[in-house]
């Protein structure tokens, strides 16, 4: 039983670091949310996986699921807003040409 | 090795295999369906692990963003099809130490921490929404709340983003 709950969290490790090459790698602005989506899928997969294998009395645990999952629907409707007006202004999400919004 | 297990395991590599997938093709629209396929495919692994209500609205959640997303890509995308196989990276050395340092930090703390005594029996997925409900409705009302009112507020500003500016001394201008 105990390697269930190691081959989920390890799927959950994966599956960051999949996302965190993506988030880093990628130019344009849409397929760095997918970066970001697979790092917050990351966090969903290990937070079932403790819900299940340790706590599995504890439904407050799956509540942190729905807020995880509200935050990935904010992330992406942001991230497409800012898409948009960039499209509109610029006519490009390549982030390469995004250098003018460094600090 | 039970059925749990197998199961468990086929949907955990199907969801790394299409997440890798997303950043390998060329393909816009077929990055946008390789994580719908990711996607969905942790959606099983929550009904695998008995999660039920969660393995559903993951599903039925993804799969409405994700064909959106591939609209956008679409709309967006110099090359959306990947025909011209444009190379759409950069720092791709750094970013790939990053992914592997990071998985491998991680992994390591799957291996080495000490997890205690893991639950046999976990509720009836009936017993499971019930709870839920009444969980979503007593304490963690106001945190469910806050996310609702989150997302609307998220909505709103990304719609106002979204608009195409004003045109100054014209009769649109306000």
């Amino acid at each position: 039983m105990i390697y269930e709950l190691q081959i989920a969290l390890a799927i959950g490790a994966a599956l960051f670091g999949v996302g965190l090459y993506g988030a880093l790698s990628q130019t344009n602005l849409v397929m760095i949310i997918m970066g970001v989506e697979l790092i917050l899928a990351a966090a969903l997969v290990n937070l079932v996986a403790f819900w299940r294998y340790l706590h599995p009395e504890v439904i407050p645990a799956q509540m942190f699921v729905l807020i995880i999952m509200a935050v990935m629907a904010v992330e992406m409707a942001v991230g497409f807003g800012i898409a948009i007006a960039r499209f509109r202004s610029r006519g490009s999400v390549e982030m390469e040409e995004a250098r003018e919004l460094k600090g | 090795m039970t059925i749990q297990v197998f199961f468990l395991a086929f949907f955990g590599g199907a969801a790394v295999w299409f997440g890798v997938v997303v950043f390998r093709t060329h393909s816009m629209v077929r990055s946008a369906l390789a994580l719908l396929f990711s996607q969905t495919a942790i959606g099983g692994m929550f009904l695998v692990m008995q999660a039920e209500f969660l393995g559903v609205l993951q599903i039925m959640m993804m799969a409405t963003e994700m064909s959106v997303m591939a609209i956008f890509m679409v709309m967006f995308m110099m090359d959306p099809g990947g025909m011209g196989a444009m190379d759409m990276t950069h720092q791709k050395r750094l970013s790939l130490w990053a992914g592997a340092v990071g998985f491998a930090v991680a992994l390591a703390a799957v291996v080495l921490g000490q997890w205690g005594p893991v639950a046999l029996e976990v509720p009836s997925a009936e017993a499971q929404i019930e709870m839920l409900g009444i969980e979503l409705m007593e304490r963690s009302m106001f945190i469910f709340q806050s996310a609702g009112l989150t997302i609307l507020t998220a909505m709103v500003a990304a719609t106002m983003v979204a608009l195409a500016p004003l045109k100054h001394g014209g009769k649109d201008d306000l």
